[in-house]
């Protein structure tokens, strides 16, 4: 029983572990340059969902001072945090994209195992 | 306090986001303005260099909040590799003048140019920042910034490498985040030195061990450690010679300087498998990174492996963890810093002048260069470890440090992994100087221009004199290292 | 007493500065010569200039770069050092001279003196140096200068034994520094200046690893067999190189580091407690015999010279293996004794290859009548190796003979008279052929090979009977060996 309340009271967590494993799972095993990119999104997202979610206090308010707030509030710092992972997050992909269409234009292939013949 | 700390990290920043603009004004005042942001960075480095070695670490409250609100920047002993960094930064960035006109494409030159810039500031802030979270948007901006450097190689070679190498480092980054984050869930810190002391092994369970593992394969992953290293050999064989220099000598130890770094969060969780797995992955390292350097045609393939046993070395040595090991390291991270950018810009030079990458078309090359060829002698003699060369005192040390730790195994692996260098090294002297050359051509080029050559050549000095001189870094790390051995 | 004096440093640095000399502005045939010869006879002049102090117990120092923990690189002149460099000196102004003649007309002539230049340099950086990692590092810098010089032909045979030959140093000399570390690690310093630096309440398995690692890394510059299968290779080189290689710098290098290894590193007392040089001693023994038998096996000249050398480099090894004062004044002097004999022999060879030809022993036949000088040398040489007396080899044969006996090990007598036995039928043949046959060509004139190849040979020819006629007259190598012997064993008279 104590697992099972474990888990339930830490869902947010166990998803965010089951997502990233997914994300890893992607980049390993998929062979398109663009579905590798994916998988490595879907690892950020678990992350900064991991993240976002360990700022949460139960019945907690948001942290803006305002005449109505009252504690306790929601930790801001990791919201502060993700927002800059995001940031980093869209630069690689912009990069990784611009990247691929360049590996397009000079292989015309954007298949891993493809590309490896072409070496 | 103290102004010059954030200068350091803010004057390349700024200098290379304005360097496109500048560009506008001419590609001749680009150049300038780089070099001067290099040498504004350099002094300040320097400053705070003396600073430290007179009166110990300093923090810095950005925005003068103080912990654990405000961000922290700390400067110590091992932030003064930042002193190398310009150094080799600025000069790569002088080479690049010309190397660019061939070298890059056309246009590049002021992406080149900010990317470096951008690139130096990264590793600047990585070495200062004394917050966990500081120090991944740090090494983003290096990671980010680097990807597109090697994006400016080789055409042929270049995008590729450089999609799997942001692959490799992008999930690297994602798991030191999520590592961050478990730390920061359980702690509720994100200074390094508060989360060292909170953070309990014994009563946090699985979660701890699984954020330090996490933190700990990054890291590696970064420092390119046999078998994380598949990404690095393509990566820095394709990039534009200058940018080589830098990932090579500098960026890859961002990976060990992160390791120093959360040092102290390991030691304080008393993590005791992790030196022995540290000793043997560096091991390994050495003598695998050194069994495909063996098997190399491309010069700078054989340059990029040599990376790989190279940072074994310096992992076996943090691995073993006694005072002289972990000086050894410490000094090896240096002192391979010099060697390796001489390497490569020597190198670079001898490709873009014969326009042949391997060993067996650069047959002869050393009597038609013989100027750069002897920069590459000299590097070569300090990468095997020859004293009184730069790379003797690290090796020296660790292998030292081994015995001290009674574990001679690790000293016979240093000393075979010297051997093994010699091997792959002497097939680059052999080709250079002793096999008849297969094309006429390469006899017929010419000496590389002067701007290219005197960096090398001043690099190539400064890893005699890394060698001759090696008491006085270690005096100045003295401190440090004790202080890590000390935890 | 310790004096403080530039001359140690400056003996290396003038051949260091003739090799670069060489390479810069080496392409004229004059000014060449001059260097490479003015060099030699200057470096010469230096180092005997030190002689008369280290005679009388002066000890040269010259620190170069310190390192912490007590390492660093210096130069340091002891009797032992000042023998071998004495040695290596003397037979560089003979060897220059014959090479100047030898290779007129040859190809890369500027490469071929630069890298001479620079081994001998380091050979003396190793006579002179002050602590184990300073001799490591010219140990090491010796095997690539001379890399260049057994490639020297390009050819696709010498290029492989060149490959051979890095391969058997190289993994030595990792071996060498495996030593060093050891010591480093259990003994804290490197220095040669004292006799045993390694504690004898040291662990014993590390001690017992020192010793390996040292003998094995050592040994294969040594030439101990197993660890001698580059040596025969290596014969592809011109003759000079063979003359150097086999009887200045390379093997005396590792069968100097053995006694540096032995007396400094040891120390006589600790070897004998721990009981590891009497393995030392049966391999030296195995050694002579097994590369006698060899030899006289070979019908090429310079391969029944490459298993000589073998064989007589093994009699220094058995020599300072047995630990006792007159077994150890043997292998000192069997450096010199067996190098100008040795060199003798090359440079008779290579005089004999050069105007007739002839490469193997059994075209010698009536070779005494067309080259007599060349081949009186050649006598005069064989039979110091067989041990006549009158003649340097007898002088060893028989301290070494008495310092068998002082050790108890009477059967080493054995070993040496077999040894004698082995030399006189692989040398006597070839002087009977040379002499006393009839040439198989119709009759040829005297036709000597040139003065400049002439000279050097018939000079270190003259100089084997001088050692072995005067052996004991003042001032002569002797006295020198017995003041390194009186240094290495503590006592204050020997024989």
């Amino acid at each position: 029983m104590t697992e099972v309340d474990a888990l339930l009271q830490n869902i947010d967590y166990a998803a965010a572990v089951i997502l990233f494993c997914i994300g890893l799972y992607v980049v390993v095993a998929k062979g398109n340059l663009i579905k590798k990119l994916l998988g490595l999104n879907i690892m950020e997202t678990a992350v900064f969902a991991f993240i976002v979610t360990s700022g949460m206090v139960d019945g907690g308010h948001a942290p803006i001072v305002t005449e109505a707030a009252t504690p306790p509030f929601a930790s801001p710092l990791p919201h502060a945090l993700v927002l800059t992972g995001i940031v980093v997050a869209v630069s690689i992909t912009a990069l990784a994209l611009a990247l691929i269409v360049e590996v397009y234009r000079r292989y015309g292939t954007i298949e891993a195992d493809e590309l490896r013949e072409t070496d | 306090m103290t102004p010059w700390l954030p200068l350091v990290v803010m004057a390349p920043l700024v200098g290379g986001a304005l360097a496109p603009v500048i560009a506008i004004a001419g590609a001749r005042l680009l150049r300038a303005w780089s070099l001067a942001v290099v040498a504004v960075t350099g002094l300040a480095a320097l400053r705070l260099t003396l600073e430290v070695a007179a009166t110990g670490p300093f923090s810095y409250p950005l925005g003068g909040f103080k912990r654990p609100i405000g961000i922290e920047l700390r400067f110590d002993e091992f932030s003064a590799a930042i002193l190398f960094m310009t150094l080799i930064g600025g000069l790569a960035l002088t080479y690049a003048g010309r190397y660019a006109i061939r070298g890059l494409p056309a246009g590049g030159q002021p992406w080149f140019q900010a990317l470096m810039l951008i690139n130096l500031g990264g590793m600047a802030g990585f070495a200062v920042t004394g917050d966990l979270f500081n120090l991944f948007v740090f090494m983003e901006v290096v990671s980010v910034s680097s990807y597109a450097l090697v994006a400016l190689g080789d055409p042929r070679m270049a995008p590729l490498a450089a999609f799997r190498y942001l692959l490799a480092g992008a999930a690297s980054s994602v798991l030191i985040l999520f590592s961050i984050g478990i730390l920061y869930a359980l702690t509720g810190s994100l200074n390094m030195a508060d989360v060292a002391s909170r953070l309990d092994v014994e009563a946090d369970g699985m979660p701890a061990i699984l954020a330090l593992a996490g933190l700990l394969t990054g890291f590696l992953l970064k420092a390119a450690l046999f078998p994380l290293h598949t990404w690095l050999p393509d990566a820095h064989a394709s990039a534009p010679s200058p940018v080589s220099a830098v990932l090579s000598a500098l960026v890859v130890k961002l990976g060990i300087l992160g390791l120093l770094r959360s040092w102290q969060i390991f030691a304080g969780a008393g993590w005791a498998p992790l030196g022995e797995l540290l000793a043997w992955g560096g091991a390994v390292s050495i003598v695998a990174g050194a069994g495909f350097a063996l098997f190399q045609q491309d010069l700078k393939r054989l340059l990029a492996y040599s990376t790989v046993s190279n940072i074994g070395y310096i992992v076996m040595g943090l691995g073993i963890a006694s005072q002289q090991a972990v000086m050894g390291a410490s000094l090896h991270v240096l002192n391979h810093a010099l060697i390796k950018s001489t390497l490569f810009l020597a190198a670079g030079a001898l490709i873009h002048q014969t326009g042949c990458r391997t060993l067996y078309e650069l047959r002869g090359a050393g009597r038609a260069m013989p100027a750069t060829s002897l920069a590459l002698t000299v590097g070569v003699i300090s990468v095997v470890g020859l004293p009184p060369t730069a790379g003797f005192p690290g090796k020296w040390y660790i292998a030292l440090g081994a015995l001290d730790a009674g574990r001679p195994v690790f000293a016979v692996v240093a000393a075979a992994g010297g051997l093994l260098a010699f091997a792959y090294y002497m097939r680059v002297l052999n080709a250079l100087y002793f096999w008849p050359p297969t094309h006429e051509r390469v006899l017929g080029v010419r000496e590389a221009p002067v701007s290219m050559l005197v960096p090398v050549l001043l690099l190539a000095l400064c890893c005699l004199a890394a060698g001759v001189f090696a008491r006085l870094p270690m005096a100045f790390l003295e401190p440090a290292v004790s202080r890590l051995v000390g935890m | 007493m310790e004096v403080l004096d530039l001359r140690p440093m400056l003996a290396p640095a003038i051949s260091f500065a003739c090799a670069g000399l060489v390479f810069l502005l080496g392409a004229s045939d004059f000014w060449r010569r001059l260097w490479t010869l003015g060099a030699a006879v200057l470096k010469f002049g230096v180092i005997l200039s030190m002689l008369p102090g280290s005679l009388q117990g002066q000890v040269y120092v010259y620190r170069l770069v310190d390192f912490p923990a007590g390492v660093g690189l210096g130069f340091r002149v002891d009797g032992l050092g000042m023998f071998f460099a004495l040695v290596s000196s003397t037979l560089w102004v003979l060897t220059t001279i014959y090479a100047i003649g030898y290779m007129q007309g040859r190809h890369a002539r500027v490469r071929f003196f630069g890298f001479f230049a620079l081994c001998v340099s380091t050979t003396v950086g190793i006579a002179f140096a002050e602590n184990l990692l300073t001799l490591f590092v010219f140990y090491e810098i010796l095997t690539l200068a001379t890399y260049p010089l057994v490639v020297h032909d390009e050819t696709p045979e010498a290029l492989k034994a060149g490959r051979k030959y890095l391969l058997y140093t190289l993994a030595g000399g990792v071996l060498v520094l495996l030593g060093c570390i050891f010591t480093q690690g259990t003994a804290g310093t490197l220095t040669l200046s004292q006799t045993g630096i390694l504690p004898a309440e040291a662990d014993p398995r590390m001690l017992a690893a020192a010793f390996v690692v040292f003998v094995v890394g050592f040994g294969v510059k040594a030439a101990i067999m197993p660890l001698h299968g580059w040596l025969p290779t290596a014969m592809v080189a011109p003759t000079p190189v063979s003359a150097l290689l086999h009887a200045v710098a390379v093997v005396k290098a590792g069968v100097f580091g053995l006694l540096r290894v032995i007396y400094n590193v040891f120390g006589v007392d600790l070897l004998r407690d721990l009981g590891y040089a009497y393995w030392l001693a049966w391999i030296a023994a195995f050694t002579i015999i097994a590369a006698s038998v060899m030899a006289l096996l070979q019908d090429n000249l310079k391969g029944r010279l490459a298993y000589s050398t073998i064989s007589q480099l093994s009699y220094i090894v058995l020599a300072a293996a047995l630990l006792t004062p007159l077994a150890a004044l043997a292998a000192v002097l069997h450096i010199a004794h067996q190098a100008f004999a040795k060199v003798t022999m090359f440079f008779a060879a290579g005089a004999i290859q050069r105007s007739t030809g002839k490469t193997h022993v059994h075209e010698l036949a009536g070779l005494g009548r067309q080259m007599p000088w060349t081949m009186g040398a050649f006598t005069v040489a064989a039979l110091s190796f067989i041990g006549l007396p009158l003649f340097a080899g007898f002088v060893t044969k028989w301290y070494l003979s008495l310092g068998a006996l002082q050790a108890g090990a009477w059967w080493f007598l054995l070993v040496m008279v077999a040894s004698s036995l082995l030399n006189a039928a692989y040398w006597l043949p070839v002087l009977f052929l040379a002499w006393f046959r009839p040439s198989v060509e119709a009759p040829v004139p005297v036709r000597e090979a040139s003065l400049l190849l002439l000279v050097p040979t018939l000079a270190s020819a003259a100089y084997v009977i001088l050692l072995g006629v005067s052996a004991r007259v003042p001032g002569m190598p002797f006295s020198l060996a017995q003041a390194v012997v009186r240094f290495v064993t503590g006592l204050p008279e020997i024989s």
